[in-house]
Parts: C-alpha cells; structure tokens; sequence
C-alpha cells in the first residue's frame, strides 16, 4: 500500500515538473515564465526529497527557488517584462522538429542502452542516512574537497565579474549598418 | 661605477686566477711525475640519462696548469697594461668587463675535462673575441672585423660541434680520458675514425688559430684595442688551436696522415704569413701576420710529433708577441691612435723604455741567441729535419720563415724607433707606470724564458710520454741562426733610416710586392669564390624561389581562403538562436553516433 | 518509480528546455531554458545516486548548482549590460558578430 502510494506521488509530482517546464517556454509573459520556474523547482526539490536527498532538495529550495528565482524576478522587474509575441515560423517548427528527434534519440538510448548494475560502497548504517547533511558534509570535504574549493573560487571570479560589469559602463554601441 | 673600481676588480680577479694556478702548480711539484696526469674533479652532476652522463667537471694535469699559468699571467699584465691604456675611454668598464668574460672562457677551456664544456668554453672566447673586436661599435670597420672574425670562428665551431657527435657516437662519451683510453684501446693507426675525428676538430683548430686558409679574420681583428690584440690575438685566444692538438695528441698520434697535414699547413701558413708581414705598413697588421707565422710554427711543431716543444713555443711566443704588441701599443698611445709606420719614427729617444723593451721583443721574434724565442723556435727547427716525422721542406721553409721573421720585425723596429719623426704635430711620450710596469716584467720573460725549456720538456712528459730527445745539430743551427741574422741585416740596410731605400727592389719585384700588400688576394679570392655567388645564388632563389615559388604559393593559399570563409561566414548569422539551433543538431548527430553506432 | 521514470521526466524537462532555448527571443527566458535543462540533469544525477547507493551523485549535483548559480549571476549581469547600451531585449537584434 505504502509503495502504491510512495510511487503515486512520485509519478505525480515528476509530471507536474513537466507540465511546469511547459509553462515555462509557452508562457508570453516574463513574469509567467518566472513563477512557473519556480514551481518547476519546487517540484523538482520534492523530486529529490523522495529520491532521498533531502540535503540537495534544501539546497535546491534555498539556492534556486529562493535565490536565483529572486534575482529573476527582480531583473525583470528592473527591465520590464515585455510580453513576447509567439507566431510560428520556419525557425520554430526546426527548432521543434530537432527537439523531438532529441527526445526520441533521448528515450531510445534508455532503451536500448544497458542498465549499470546496482554497485555502491556505502554500508547498511550509512545507506540508512544517505542525503542527510551529515554524509554530504563528510563527502564533500573528504572525498570532494578539491572541487569544492574549486566551486568557491568560481563563485568568487563570478562575484569580481558582475563588479567589473557593473562598475564600468559601456558606452552606447552602434549598430552596425550593413 | 666608477671606472676605477671596475678595472680594479676585473685586474684583481685575473690576479687571483693567476694566484690559484701558482699553487695549482706548487700542489703539482708535490706529486711524483707519474701522478701528475689525470686528476678529475667533478664538480657537479648536469645530465644524466640512460646513455649520456655529462659532469661539470675540470681536468687538472700538466698541460692545463700549464695554460692556466700563460694565460692568467700574461692576462694579469695586460689587464694591468689596460688599466691605464684605456682610461678615459667612456666605456672603461664595459671593456674589462669582457677582458673577463674572455678569461673566463679560456679557462672553461683549458680546464674543459671533455668535449662538450670544451666547445663551450671554445664558442665563448669566439664570443668574447668578437665583442672585444667590435669594442669600438662606433668604428664601422671594427663592426665589420668583428663580425668577419666571428663568422670564421664559427665554421670552426661547427667542425668542433660535428667532431664532438662523431666522437660520442664511436666512444659513447665525450670525456677526454675515457675517450683517449678507448682510443688507444680500439683504434689502429690511420683509422677511419680516428682521421675523420682528427680532421674536424683541426678545423675549429684552424679557425681559432688562424691557419690557411681560414686565417682572413686575424689581420682584420686588429681593429680592436690594443690590449685585446695583444691577449687575444697574439697570447691567448689563438693558441687554443694548439692546445686543442696537444690536448688530443693521443687521437693525433692515432692519425700520422693528419700529423703531416698539420705540419704542412703550419708552415706553409708560416712562410704565407711571414711574407705578408715584409710589406704592411701598419704596425699592428704586421705584428698580426707575424702571429699567425707564429702560429704556423707551432702547428709545424706538433704536426711533427714534439708536442712540448710546441708547447714551449706557445709560452715563449705569448710572452714576446703580448710584449710586442703591449710596445706597440704604448708607440700608438703616445701618437694617439697613429698606427701608420710611415708616419712614425724616432722615437729612441722620447721613448727610451719602450724602445727598449720593443727591442727586447723584436730580438725574441727573430730567434736572436740567448733570447726565448732562440730557443723555442731552435727546437721548432732541428725538429723538423731530424724528428721522426720531419724532413728536409719542413726545415727549409721555417729556416726561410726565420730569416723573414727577423726582417719584417726589424723593419718595424727601425721604422719606428730609427730616423725622424714623420709626424710634425705628435708629442711622443712615455706612458704612466702602469703601462710601462708590464712592458717591463713581460720583457724580462721574454729575454729570459728561454732557459725554463728543458723544464717545460719535463713536466709536460706525464701528458705527452717521454720528453722529447732534442737533436745537437750544430751546422743546422747555425744556418738557422744565420737566417735570422740575415734578415736582421737586410732590415738594417734597407730601413735603418726609417726610410725605404732601395726603391728599384719595389719597382723590380712590383708584382710580387702588390701581391704580398694585398694579402695574396686571399679576401678577394674568397669574395670572387664564395661571397658573390653565394649572393648570386640569393638573388636567383629571391626572385625566383621566394617571390614566385613560396611568396606566390602562400598568397594564393591566403587569397583562396579568404574567399572561403567569405562564403562560410554567412553561416554565421550573428543570431543566438540560430547557433543554438545548430547545437542541437550537432547534439542530435553525436548521440546517434554514441548510441547507435 | 524505478531508473526509466527518471530518464524519462529528466529526458522530457531537458528536450522542453532545449526547445525553449530555440525559440524564445528574450534573454531572460532563455537563461530559464538554461537552468530548466541544468536541472534536469540534477535530477537524473539524484536519481541514480538513489539507485546506486552512491553519494557521488549528490556532490555532483552540488557542484552543478554551484555552477548554475555563479552562471546565473553573470549572465544577468550581462543581459543588464546589453540593456543598458541597447535598451532591447530581442536576441535577434543582438548581432554584431554577424560575419
């Protein structure tokens, strides 16, 4: 019973992360396509908490839907979200056609591709807490420590970039007449 | 800095140098003459691979201690001798500065303990030679000189270079003792090997020492200071080819058609460069040209086997040559900058020290009896007729060069010393102390170094076997000394006005003597030879293979693609999306590829 | 729900957003697109970290977020940019680099 359910609202909330990313490119309106992200990620961080990574998903709620989605909002606010027109074109129906061979490529590959069998180094006691602040904790600064480190520093020339952008502006550009 | 201070570090330097190698000498006298040869120090490892180990290391031996003392030595004198010759020159230290880079090499050569570090040490002293050449920048004939000097210098190295590859490829090292031991081992005598090895290192031999026929760039290499002639275009520098040959004596002795070949080119390099000395008018060109006759006795001396008598005549010369030119020098400095012997003369009496010591220098070069050079250019000829490997030419031809010798530096000596002065507004003087001092000390070895030759002979004997037996050969003697005396004579008649008498001798033998003026034409025979078609040949490939064969082919590709990528560049439409659509595609094509194929 | 689920959802979200790169104009709503198809692989990543009982999955998701986020930062800060010497938003007005 309990797996019924458990699957139920797996099967469930993985479509609703779907239909939510459909949103998000079909919607004309920026502001839209934000709030729909944002479901998006919250979907998407349930997902995870099922998948039991409850460390990731609280990343995931912070980081994303909190964070960056508000900085989203916010450079839209900023820039004024201009409705967009969508008609179809030639570009568009391309742009469909290869989307779909993707996806078709994409479900073929799982398919046919062969499974990797079930192979972990992790015991019974830290299977029992996997995705728990703890194990993520220890992982990454043993293990991972180097890419950790990394990730700080590319934050850091990511901060020191937007400072360069902000501080010095740009004269108008010209456009090009050709 | 001041000037003061840079050649008093540059002198003290030298001196210290010379101060190691007396005790150098002093630890040597301690040892038995068996244990003399052959002392190794390695100081450092540089390479080390599978097949090649290559150590900073110095050979101590005899020989080198040898060199090692000419060469601080006298080099210690003419640092001395500059202190005071180039003062005021504006670049004063920059000077010493390479008057020490030289020392410095020469040393990494002579203490060299294989082949490698000996090329080095043999491409710097090319590269100080050439710096000291061209020390006056502003002098477009010392650029010139310099650069001719180096470029023949270089052909040599490149025969030393090619030598050293055939010797590592045959031996599989280069060190000096290894290399002899397997030579000795493994060689028969005239072998292959051991010609070909021995042939191109005489090359970089003969450019270092200005042998025929690469002996163009010595003449022209007067162009520098005097001090720089005197150390290393008469002292130093230009014996390396010597040492190279007594330091690879044991190759050599594997080598008899070699051994001839040397003799031969050393005299006739010697009688060649004798006679052009006879007519030059310029003083330092004709103590040059003596060099090199010099020079051609001491190849005679170990192309014909007796090593320490060439040796000896090294040390001998680099005393009474650094001496003729230091003399010729303080002539030059006390006529400021006059190098013209016609326009010298009658300087007995205003510079009676350098007269003398001049004197001293030229009676050394003639082989006069009881100075040095009697005796070590004695040993040079008696060798020649009655060594092993002498005969009756060798001899004739150095007895000739003797009696020419002893002419042209006496023409020199009464051109410039005899008569009246022939330059009105001159007001010759004698130099200061520290130019006379060294004039002084080399005069005296130069008159007095003659009696070390038996002790040369002894102590070079654990690097080169049994000291040689000299032959007592009165009849030949005397005719050699008689030579000598001759020409000393001839000189006297003609010239001991300070004037050229005798001008129906030039009017007679005007062929002969253009001939010798331009220097048998050798400058222009090379340029007719070598230079213009080698500029013909340029201008040919310019036109034909530069402009039309490469410049056109690379236009062409060039211009080709160009269009091109004119045509590609319209793909690049500029829009965001368009690239992202192209991504995909790129996408789509790989995982076909990763997942169906 | 088993490893197809997951390749599943996360091939579809990955395709959408692929699509939505293509053809959308604004700038804004690509980096959407962007962050759709980082996720995606997020949760493939998580998923099989589940399934193999390996952390490495986790971690690696970690870093990807850490990416995404510096990526974000930047990019808005250059579409601020662009705004502030175009004072427009359509991408396809965006080219300069036209060759």
């Amino acid at each position: 019973m309990f797996e019924i359910t458990y699957d139920l609202v797996v099967f469930i909330t993985g479509l609703m992360a779907v239909l939510a990313s459909l949103g998000v490119i079909l919607c004309s309106s920026p502001i839209y396509c934000a709030l729909y992200l944002i479901g998006h990620m919250i979907c998407l961080a349930l997902l995870f908490l099922l998948y039991h990574a409850e460390f990731v998903a609280a990343v995931q709620i912070i980081v994303y839907a909190g964070a960056v989605m508000i900085l989203f909002l916010f450079i839209i606010a900023l820039l004024g979200g201009r409705k967009e027109i969508q008609e179809a074109s030639f570009e568009r129906f391309m742009a469909l056609s290869f989307a779909g061979t993707l996806f078709g490529e994409l479900l073929l590959a799982a398919t046919v591709g062969p499974t990797k069998p079930i192979q972990g180094a992790v015991d019974a006691q830290v299977l029992a807490e996997v995705g728990s602040a703890k194990v993520v904790g220890l992982e990454l600064f043993s293990r991972h420590l180097v890419p950790f480190e990394l990730a700080s520093v590319l934050l850091l020339v990511a901060a020191v970039g937007i400072i360069c952008l902000a501080k010095f502006p740009s004269a108008p550009l010209k456009r090009r007449t050709r | 800095m001041p000037h003061r201070r840079a050649g008093l570090i540059a002198c003290g330097a030298v001196g210290g140098a010379f101060a190691f190698s007396l005790y150098a000498l002093s630890q040597m006298m301690f040892l038995e003459a068996e244990q003399r040869a052959g002392h190794v120090l390695t100081l450092y490892t540089w390479i080390t691979s599978e097949t090649f180990t290559l150590n900073l290391s110095i050979l101590i031996d005899p020989l080198s201690v040898f060199m090692f003392l000419i060469v601080t030595g006298v080099g210690f004198l003419i640092h001395v001798y500059s202190l005071s010759y180039m003062e005021g020159d504006p670049e004063f230290p920059r000077f010493f500065a390479y008057l020490n880079l030289f020392i410095f090499s020469m040393l990494v050569l002579i203490a060299a303990a294989d082949f490698f570090f000996l090329i080095v040490g043999w491409a710097l002293v090319g590269l100080a030679s050439y710096l000291l050449i061209g020390f006056w920048r502003e002098k477009t004939s010392a650029v010139l000189a310099a650069r001719k000097a180096f470029v023949m210098n270089v052909i040599g190295d490149v025969g030393m270079v090619i030598a050293a590859f055939v010797i590592f490829s045959h031996f599989g090292t280069l060190n000096y003792l290894d290399v002899f031991a397997a030579a000795k081992a493994n060689l028969r005598p005239n072998d292959d090997v051991a010609l070909l090895i021995t042939l191109l290192l005489l090359v970089g031999a003969f450019a270092k020492s200005a042998q025929l026929p690469l002996h163009t760039w010595l003449p022209d290499a007067m162009e520098g200071p005097t001090p720089v002639s005197a150390l290393i275009h008469a002292a130093t520098m230009v014996t390396a080819g010597v040492y190279l040959v007594a330091r690879c004596h044991v190759l050599y002795e594997l080598a008899p058609y070699t051994m001839y070949f040397i003799a031969g080119v050393g005299v006739i390099t010697a009688v060649f460069a004798g006679s052009m000395a006879l007519v030059q008018y310029d003083i330092k060109r004709v103590i040059a040209y003596s060099t090199m006759s010099q020079l051609g006795y001491m190849f005679l001396a170990v192309g014909i086997g007796v090593f320490s008598a060439g040796m000896f005549h090294l040390m001998t010369h680099a005393f009474f040559k650094a001496l003729l030119f230091l003399s010729a020098g303080s002539v030059i400095h006390a006529l400021n900058g006059e190098q013209d012997l016609r326009r010298m003369g009658g300087l007995r009496k205003s510079m009676p020290l350098t007269h003398l010591t001049f004197l001293i220098g030229s009676l050394a070069l003639a082989g006069f009896p009881l100075t040095s050079g009697f005796y070590s250019k004695e040993a040079i000829i008696l060798s020649s007729y009655h060594g092993e490997m002498g005969n009756i030419f060798f001899w004739a031809i150095a007895v000739l060069t003797a009696g020419m010798t002893a002419f042209y530096i006496f023409r020199v000596y009464f051109y410039t010393f005899n008569g009246t002065l022939r330059s009105p507004e001159a007001h010759p003087h004698e130099g200061p102390l520290a130019l006379t001092a060294p004039l002084v000390a080399l005069a005296g070895l130069a008159l007095l170094a003659g009696g070390l030759g038996h002790w040369v002979d002894e102590f070079l004997a654990p690097v080169f076997g049994a000291a040689p037996v000299h032959p007592e050969d009165e009849l030949l003697e005397t005719i050699a000394v008689t030579a000598g005396v001759v020409g000393i004579a001839f000189a006297g008649i003609l010239y001991m006005t300070g004037r050229d008498r005798l001008e129906f001798v030039k009017q007679a033998l005007a062929p002969i003597y253009d001939l010798l003026y331009n220097k048998y034409y050798v400058d222009e025979i090379y340029d007719f030879l070598i230079v213009r078609p080698t500029k013909a040949i340029g201008a040919f490939l310019e036109e034909k293979a530069e402009r039309q064969g490469i410049d056109f082919a690379v236009d062409e590709v060039g211009a080709q693609i160009h269009g091109v990528s004119r045509g590609i560049g319209l793909w690049q439409s500029g829009k965001v999306r368009t690239y992202a659509l192209n991504m995909v595609a790129g996408l789509v094509v790989i995982l076909l590829f990763v997942v169906f194929l | 729900m088993g490893p197809n689920f997951v390749l599943i959802i996360s091939a579809t979200i990955f395709c959408i957003g692929a699509l939505g790169f293509m053809i959308r104009k604004n700038p804004l709503i690509m980096f959407m697109c962007v962050e759709l198809m980082l996720n995606s692989v997020n949760f493939l990543l998580i998923g099989y970290s589940d399934f193999l009982n390996s952390m490495d999955g986790q971690i690696f998701a970690l870093m990807i977020m850490a990416v995404a986020a510096a990526e974000v930062v930047v990019g808005l800060a250059i579409i601020l940019t662009i705004f502030r010497t175009r004072h427009d938003l359509n991408v396809d007005h965006i080219n300069v680099l036209k060759g």
